[in-house]
């Protein structure tokens, strides 16, 4: 068995209180191999410094109180070993900050208010039928269903990936990956009698997503909230009330597929005018070329080689 | 100070809490929940295993509650109040069909059907449960359910005391984290749901929030505590975390070696080895380790590795993968790092079967706060989630009742008194110097599991009673760092460890007046069973610095006690 040997590491923490801004506290303190972030606080807040705040509770990965970011990866302080950190970043100095996107209200404790807003917009129980309710009928839920649906139902409220999602900055009407992941628990169970009232809360937003995959990224209870966000957007051709976005959203794929099953490529330009009309397109283009980006939707590219290959997965043709 | 009004107030927003504000609630009338962390976060989250329960059909054709009860009375060491544990299990089906309308994900059998697993001291399985995280699905469940209701949720809010005139309930102060302003809920009726204590102990399964708050508010207003000597300790809590090993790990094979490499159990259990129930092997770890036997840093090895990559895998994934993610071992390969720790508090705040302190009017408890008892000496495994809800439920519908014949407001002049609650909070804040809550909790932690752990004697019982009144007279010397007026949890935590000490020391006194061993107390200087003279409730008061211990009969209604042997 390892021995615990101690190693001596310095953390460097982004503090914060509304009297006094910013600033920046360094703690020396001797870790062994074994030692959680949140240990390693603990023991700095009760041996140290006791005015270091921040939040933890279960110390296993389960409620969801501790994330914050550690040498900028957003992560959950428990589920985060110090030594882990110095030897992948191979620096004993390792730095400490809140969380991205929430406000910080005091060193690493960060307002979770519009969080829990976005979570609580998606209708977050089960609406069962009444004769269920009250025990007058008996709904079994197939092993596969059970399955399906507690892969998203295990989100901890963490809001790492919220904290890591571009969409979710820029638009005030996305809802974001979490309320998302959990959302979509709800939407595929099939014991839930409110799948339209929710289609039409999720399905719009589900279309603002830009698949960057940050949030499976780093989501500590492999979640996968994009994934969530693609299967409700499958509901869309179910959904009779689309919104533009959704609809834009229907033809992008569309158009995706088109340019797949002819070239084997993602013609981004293509797809882009096919998805957003011409006239949107380019009015785009030219904020696009403004911000640079525009070397990407000009790059014209051959098709690929083994083209009957890719229509075969894709099923077409 | 700002004042709210209530029918109920429920703190804590655990299983227990969430299921009595449920029950409030839909009977109409106006509750508040207050919680110092948001509900999901509270430690039911943590629970793994399972929850107990028969449910007709689909149970072992040959089980039936009374072999539940039995099992569990039994388990308890007849400490256990029979009546309570026959209602436990007579309404264990009932509630966990309830928490799988309400959309819990319970594990499924391929006809649909929930499914079951079989847990230690069961005679036949009943344990129902979703995933490795019974716990956490069933919190969120519940707290789903809960917040589509009519429930003002106060989260992030901490209470601080009971205001109490004539022995009944005015109302309760509590100061919302994030402002440190502080509010008078005036109410008739209050239930701690507070959870359990395990930050007493330097080594405990429990979440850091643990502080035992609801038992130092419960005493501080002259309501007494139950059993307050039973505290169970788990064998294989994770190196150094303490996060919790399934007991599972050593039911598929699991062996304990010390740093020499020996299977020790050998020594205090020849017959059940590894599997011997908990506390026994708690104590032979300990005894390792004391001699030098342990591990440097005081852990044992708990070795899988002879049972084969694919077998681990198979069987014992989470074992696995929370010694990879807490601890950086690979348990495929060397052993898991591991060592006793506190668990649970079988002891709480004393109430009846209906979750009615007798003491005062208008207070209640349930959920690990409470003390109905169930769990009596030692509490089995699967039972705890199972206690929470159903006693949760019952409490909830008592206050219910309670609010409905007891119409009108509570009158009486509470401002004074609500001011001198905020005023003793503050005086940790006001002065200018003296020693901070980590000098003190660190002292506290080490006493109690020196002293009032795993083994116990009148020598160091006595050290202990002595350290913890030093440590109670240094807090009024306590002083807090920080003066910030936003989210100061420096402050929180002093007014934790002031019901850490309030609570430590009734533990210990009690635990010195209890002169035998049972269940999870055991006492080296009377190592036996004594039916004669301790088959009865400890129930201790705390009257400013002395601790008052009288009893109270165990109820008995069908299960003569007779030796717990396995
Ligand atoms: C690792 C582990 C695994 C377990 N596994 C199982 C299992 O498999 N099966 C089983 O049956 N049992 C298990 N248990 C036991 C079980 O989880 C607990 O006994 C149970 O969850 C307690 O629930 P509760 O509602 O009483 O309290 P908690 O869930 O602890 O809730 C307490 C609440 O009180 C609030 N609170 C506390 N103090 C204050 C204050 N001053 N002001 C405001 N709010 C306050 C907290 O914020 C929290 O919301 C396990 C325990 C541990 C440690
Ligand atoms: S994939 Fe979508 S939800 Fe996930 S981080 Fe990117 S934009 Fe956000
Ligand atoms: S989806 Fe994952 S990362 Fe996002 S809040 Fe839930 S658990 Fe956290
Ligand atoms: S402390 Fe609970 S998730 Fe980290």
């Amino acid at each position: 068995m390892a021995q615990s040997q101690e190693e001596e590491v310095i953390l460097k923490v982004k503090r914060f209180n509304p009297e006094r801004g910013f600033w920046w506290a360094e703690y020396k303190l001797k870790v062994d191999k074994f030692t959680q972030f949140t240990e390693a606080l603990r023991r700095i807040k009760s041996e140290q410094d006791p005015t270091l705040s921040y939040r933890a509770s279960c110390h296993m990965a389960v409620c969801g109180s501790c994330g914050m970011k550690i040498n900028g990866e957003p992560r959950l302080a428990c589920k985060t070993l110090v030594l882990d950190v110095a030897k992948k970043y191979n620096n004993n100095v390792i730095i400490i900050e809140p969380m991205d996107y929430f406000k910080p209200i005091k060193d690493l404790i960060v307002d979770w208010d519009e969080f829990y807003e976005r979570m609580f917009k998606v209708k977050p129980r089960l609406y069962q039928a009444k004769e269920v309710l009250e025990g007058k009928a008996e709904h079994r839920l197939k092993p596969e269903d059970q399955r399906e649906l507690w892969k998203f139902a295990q989100c901890i409220w963490c809001g790492l990936c919220v904290s890591a999602c571009p969409a979710v900055v820029i638009d005030q009407q996305f809802l974001g990956p979490a309320a998302h992941a959990k959302g979509y628990r709800f939407l595929a169970d099939p014991r839930d009698t409110i799948t339209e009232e929710r289609m039409k809360i999720l399905i719009d937003s589900s279309w603002r997503c830009t698949y960057c995959y940050q949030c499976f990224n780093v989501c500590p209870r492999d979640i996968e909230p994009v994934t969530a966000i693609k299967k409700t957007r499958s509901f869309t051709k179910l959904y009779k009330d689309k919104s533009e976005v959704a609809e834009i959203g229907e033809r992008h794929i569309e158009a995706i597929h088109e340019s797949i099953s002819k070239t084997g490529k993602l013609q981004e330009a293509e797809v882009y005018v096919k998805a957003y009309g011409v006239l949107q397109s380019l009015i785009d283009l030219v904020y696009m070329s403004g911000a640079g980006k525009l070397k990407y939707m000009l790059v014209q590219s051959k098709p690929v080689q083994n083209i009957k290959e890719i229509k075969k997965i894709l099923g077409g043709e | 100070m700002e004042k709210i009004e209530y029918d109920a107030v429920v703190i804590g927003g655990g299983l227990a809490g969430l299921m009595s504000a449920h029950e409030i609630a839909s009977a109409g009338f106006k509750v508040a929940v207050i919680s110092k962390v948001f509900p999901t976060r509270s430690h039911s989250a943590a629970a793994e295993g399972g929850i107990a329960a028969y449910i007709p059909g689909n149970s072992d054709p040959n089980d039936n509650p009374d072999y539940m009860t039995y099992d569990t009375v039994k388990g308890g060491d007849y400490l256990v109040d029979q009546d309570a544990a026959e209602l436990l299990s007579n309404k264990s089906g009932e509630i966990v069909m309830l928490l799988e309308r309400w959309g819990a994900l319970f594990n499924r059998q391929p006809d649909g059907r929930v499914a079951v697993r079989y847990f230690g001291g069961q005679t036949y399985p009943r344990t129902r449960f979703v995933g490795d995280k019974t716990g956490m699905a069933l919190l969120h469940t519940l707290f789903e359910r809960t917040s589509g209701l009519n429930v003002d949720f106060y989260n992030e809010w901490f209470s601080l005391d009971l205001v109490t005139d004539d022995k009944k309930v005015v109302g309760i102060v509590a100061m919302q984290m994030k402002t440190l302003t502080p509010f008078f809920f005036k109410t008739k009726a209050v239930v701690l749901a507070t959870g359990g204590m395990g930050m007493l102990y330097r080594h405990t399964t429990n979440s850091y929030i643990n502080t035992g708050d609801g038992f130092g508010i419960a005493l501080r207003a002259g309501a007494a505590l139950k059993d307050p000597e039973f505290v169970q300790f788990h064998p294989t809590a994770l190196y150094p975390s303490d996060v919790l090993i399934s007991e599972a790990a050593r039911g598929e094979g699991g062996i304990l070696k010390n740093v020499k490499g020996e299977r020790f159990m050998t020594k205090y259990a020849p017959k059940k080895l590894d599997l011997a129930p908990r506390d026994i092997v708690s104590r032979a770890i300990i005894t390792e380790i004391r001699e030098g036997r342990g591990f440097p840093g005081g852990y044992v090895g708990l070795d899988l590795t002879h049972l084969g990559e694919e077998y681990i895998k198979e069987r014992l994934a989470l074992a696995v993968e929370a010694a990879k993610s807490f601890a950086g071992v690979d348990a495929f390969t060397e052993p898991i790092p591991v060592r006793p720790a506190q668990h649970y508090y079988m002891g709480g705040i004393d109430v009846d079967i209906d979750g009615r302190n007798p003491d005062i009017v208008g207070l209640f408890s349930a959920g690990e706060a409470a003390c109905v008892s169930v769990h009596g000496a030692n509490r089995l495994g699967s039972n705890s989630l199972l206690d929470t809800l159903v006693f949760g439920q019952v409490t909830g519908r008592t206050v219910v009742q309670f609010l409905k014949s007891n119409p009108g407001n509570p009158t009486s002049n509470y401002e004074k008194e609500a001011e001198k609650v905020v005023d003793d909070a503050y005086k940790f804040v006001k002065s200018e110097s003296g020693v901070h809550f980590g000098q003190i909790l660190e002292k506290l932690r080490d006493t109690m599991w020196d002293y009032v752990g795993i083994y116990r004697d009148e020598g160091g019982l006595l050290n202990a009673m002595c350290e913890i009144n030093k440590l109670r007279g240094m807090i009024s010397n306590m002083y807090v760092i920080d003066k910030s007026k936003v989210y100061n949890t420096e402050f929180f935590n002093a007014l934790e460890l002031r019901n850490m000490l309030d609570l430590a020391v009734v533990i210990a006194k009690s635990a010195l007046e209890r002169k035998e061993s049972r269940g999870a107390h055991f006492r080296t200087d009377y190592p036996d069973r004594d039916d004669n003279n301790w088959l009865k409730h400890t129930i201790a008061y705390l009257r400013g610095n002395t601790v008052e211990v009288t009893f109270k009969p165990v109820k008995i209604t069908r299960w003569k006690p007779e030796p717990r042997v396995y």
